[in-house]
Order: structure tokens, then C-alpha cells, then sequence
């Protein structure tokens, strides 16, 4: 599993029995404007980590799961140059390292999950970025698809908004009570039916694990 | 708004950003091309004007906030107001394949500068004048972002991320009065030409499972689709995604 160190995640690795390779942090920017711009020269450490794990075994199974430390809701007129660096160009980046890096390391026949921080369409107001960012990740997956298929690769993609829900959802309420869904239950459980043996045929799709808050 | 129409449109020098300022000339709208190249948008200034429309040209960078913002000010002060806008700007490295493992994370830069900090940049700069006209916005994806691409992953990726950002983006300004979609345009411009020349089999990809058999025309197949959404006919229409591409992408 390629994924940042939360502890959510540490604890998903290891109920999944999975070895965890974490993700960098991501750079800060110091200021809007050129210091944005100068956040992007920390690019190449994520080359230099990419290559690190990209050099290792072949596995059959990789999960990569790029989340940030925390969340701030903010309308996008509303958020800083250094602050949408932080919220979408950063986990963006990360999130493409990651999965090429995964790429790398997942062996022919293999399967590749991605699990995203999604915010449900409904819900989605104040969260631009990361509305942004989840959908990169799903075209990233499909991209993925089409060019590992061909050795018998399938990437597919998990999507969750635990995270950032709100407490009180606009109506209509979502189906299932459970709504956002616990990364440690209807998550994992939609992971481990990605990688498992009933899902052979299915690669470049999306499940969002979500409880019904969104139908595509 | 009022039936003529004073609009901004990003990138609008060449390819779909010019037939969409031509088609809006045709309606005589005024019709602001913002770009990098001077030649070249005061030349599509002057298509817009010559259809029945005023044109201007403002040279812009649209990853450069104080170039938006300064472009922003000189179209408020000139025309008064600002009823519609199209993001049309896009890397020049868009049609350029990559492969996916190997991109250096510092090439995604110049396309998250121009199609996603450009975004925010534009929103913020426009948002106060959109208020006032409840006026509309309009931003130029792709099916790219539907479906990924293959060896063209870090494009597909930040035309899905548009998407993402509008969907929100909807629902922030709604209660605003202002509108946001995406069209997701298939036409022959020279972006494409390029990127046909850098992949000799992507022509055949891309008309064989076209059921119209043609590209669009960026002017009378796609312009006059954004500027429905930019017209008062589309009021009720937000927060969606338009696919300009002759029924090509299989997922809608």
C-alpha cells in the first residue's frame, strides 16, 4: 500500500495485511503568487521517491491512498493561491507520483486500487479543490487502465468522503444510515472487492463507497 | 442580462477559443479575447468585429494573476460590464504524449498553472462582475477527462479536475445568480493537428468511433454551444458538462 501516513490508513494496510511505503508531505507554500511557483522546485523529490519505489519487488496487489493531514472547507473565491496549492496542485502531483510508482511496482495480472477523498456532489460546496483533485484521480485510473491493460493490469478506484462530509447533509438524506461510510468498513470492504477474485473483468471503474450519496 | 452580450474569453488566439469569440461576434456581442499573443488575438478581434460584433483585444496570461486581474479591470472599465466568460486557455504542452510512469512531476506545472491556479485566478477576478450581471461562465474540458487517455494521462487529469472544481463551483454560486458549465469540445484546430502529427494513429482513434465521421468546426459546430450556455436560453442550466464531439466519447 502507497499511502500517506494517517493513521486511518496505517490501520487499513494492516487489516488489509498490506506492507505501507508513505508518501512524502507535501511542499508548503510560503505566500500566494511566486511563492507557489517556487513550491513546484520540490518536484523533483518526488521524482527521486517515485524512483524508489517504482525499484522494488514485483507485487500483485498495490493500494495507493494520497490524503492530507486534514481539511479546511473554504467557497473557491474565498481561498488563497497558496492555500488551492495546498488543497489541489500538491495532493495532484503526489497523487500522480503515487500511482505511477504504483505502476511500476504492480506486477502482470495485478490490480490497482485508488482510494480517493471525494466529496458527494451534493455536498460538494466548499470543497473545489478537492472536488478537482478526486476527479483528476478517476481520469488518472482510466488513463491507467488503458496503458497497463494490455499485461493484464486492472486499476480501479475507491472513493470515499469520510472526511468531508458535512454533519448535517441538504436533503434528500443519503439512503444508507451509514453515510459517509467508515474507512475500516464499507471502504475496506469495497477495496477488498476490487481486488479480489470476483472482479476480474472490471478495471477503469469507480465505486464510491459512499452509502448512496452518489449514483455516478 | 440584456440580450447583447459583453464577454471575456481566455486563450481565444487560435483553434476553439476563436470560433467561439467568431461565433459570438455573429450575435453581435462584445467580445473580449484575452492572450498571449498580440498578432494573433487582435487579428480574431477584428473576425469578431467584422461579423457584426465588437471585438478587443487584451493580452493576458492566464497563469499570471496580475495579468488576469489587470485584463479583468480593463474590460469592466471599457464596457461597462461583464455578462459571460469562457476558459479556453490550455497548456502548449496538452497534446504532447507522455508516458505515464516517466513524467517528471515538475512537466505537470505549466498544465495545472494555466488550466487549474488559472481557473481560481479567473474565478476570483470575475466573480464580483458575474454577481452583478448574473451573468455566466463557461469552461472549455474535454472527453479526455471522462475516459483518460492513455499517453495523454496528465491532460486527461486536469481536464477531469476542471470538471471537479465546476461541479463545486455550481453549487457556490448558484445562489448567486451565476451560472459555470464545461463543454467538452471535439474540433479541428491546430492543438489537434499537433497532436495527430505526434501520434499518427490517433486520427483513425479518434473519427473511427466518431457517428458523425467529422471533426467539429470550432466556429459553427462548437461556438454556437457555448454560446448558448452563455445566453439567456441556458438560465437554467449549471454545473453540467456539454459534449461538443458528435456523439464521439462514449460516456456522457
Amino acid at each position: 500500500m502507497i499511502a500517506s501516513r494517517l493513521d486511518e490508513l496505517v490501520a487499513l494496510a494492516g487489516a488489509l495485511n498490506a506492507d505501507l511505503a508513505v508518501v512524502p508531505d507535501c511542499p508548503v507554500a510560503v505566500g500566494d503568487g511566486d511563492g507557489v511557483v517556487a513550491a513546484w522546485s520540490h518536484a523533483a523529490d518526488f521524482d527521486r521517491w517515485r524512483a524508489g519505489i517504482a525499484g522494488g519487488e514485483p507485487v500483485p496487489v498495490v493500494i495507493v491512498a494520497v490524503w492530507p493531514d486534514s481539511h479546511r472547507s473554504a467557497t473557491l473565491v474565498c481561498t488563497s493561491a497558496a492555500e488551492f496549492a495546498r488543497r489541489l496542485e500538491w495532493p495532484f502531483a503526489a497523487w500522480y507520483a503515487a500511482l505511477g510508482a504504483a505502476a511500476a511496482r504492480c506486477a502482470d495480472g495485478g490490480a490497482i486500487v485508488a482510494l480517493v477523498e471525494r466529496p458527494s456532489p451534493l455536498d460538494s460546496a466548499g470543497w473545489a479543490p478537492e472536488s478537482g483533485c478526486a476527479d483528476a484521480v478517476e481520469a488518472l485510473v482510466r488513463s491507467l487502465a488503458r496503458s497497463e491493460g494490455p499485461r493484464g493490469v486492472r486499476v480501479n478506484a475507491v472513493t470515499t468522503p469520510a472526511r468531508l462530509a458535512p454533519d448535517r447533509p441538504i436533503a434528500p438524506p443519503p439512503p444508507l444510515s451509514t453515510f459517509p461510510g467508515r474507512i475500516d468498513a464499507e471502504v475496506a470492504d469495497a477495496v477488498a472487492m476490487l481486488i479480489g477474485s470476483g472482479t476480474t473483468g472490471v478495471t477503469g471503474a469507480v465505486v464510491h463507497a459512499d452509502c448512496g450519496r452518489s449514483w455516478r | 442580462m440584456s440580450d447583447s452580450k459583453v464577454v471575456l474569453i481566455t486563450g481565444a488566439s487560435g483553434g476553439v477559443g476563436r470560433g467561439i469569440a467568431q461565433s459570438c461576434g455573429a450575435a453581435g456581442w462584445t467580445v473580449w479575447i484575452a492572450a498571449r499573443r498580440a498578432l494573433e488575438g487582435a487579428r480574431v478581434a477584428a473576425e469578431v468585429t467584422e461579423r457584426g460584433g465588437t471585438g478587443h483585444f487584451v493580452e493576458c496570461d492566464a497563469a499570471v494573476a496580475a495579468d488576469v486581474e489587470r485584463a479583468v479591470a480593463t474590460l469592466v472599465a471599457t464596457s461597462a460590464r461583464l455578462d459571460g466568460v469562457v476558459l479556453n486557455a490550455t497548456s502548449g504542452l496538452s497534446p504532447k504524449p507522455v508516458v505515464f510512469t516517466d513524467v517528471p512531476i515538475a512537466d505537470l506545472q505549466d498544465h495545472v498553472a494555466v488550466s487549474l491556479r488559472g481557473l481560481h485566478l479567473l474565478a476570483g477576478a470575475v466573480y464580483p462582475h458575474l454577481r452583478t450581471s448574473a451573468g455566466s461562465l463557461v469552461v472549455l474540458t474535454s472527453e479526455a477527462g471522462f475516459e483518460g487517455k492513455a499517453k495523454l494521462s496528465v491532460y486527461a487529469a486536469i481536464k477531469a479536475a476542471q470538471r471537479g472544481i465546476v461541479r463545486s463551483l455550481a453549487r457556490e454560486w448558484g445562489p448567486d445568480g451565476i451560472r459555470i458549465n464545461c463543454v467538452a469540445p471535439l474540433a479541428g484546430t491546430p492543438a489537434m493537428d499537433r497532436a495527430f502529427d505526434m501520434d499518427p494513429e490517433m486520427a483513425a482513434r479518434v473519427l473511427g468511433r466518431n457517428p458523425l465521421g467529422r471533426m467539429g468546426d470550432p466556429e459553427t459546430d462548437v461556438g454556437p454551444i457555448v454560446r448558448f450556455l452563455l445566453s439567456d436560453d441556458a438560465r437554467y442550466l449549471t454545473g453540467n458538462t456539454l459534449m461538443a464531439d458528435g456523439g464521439s466519447c462514449p460516456i456522457t
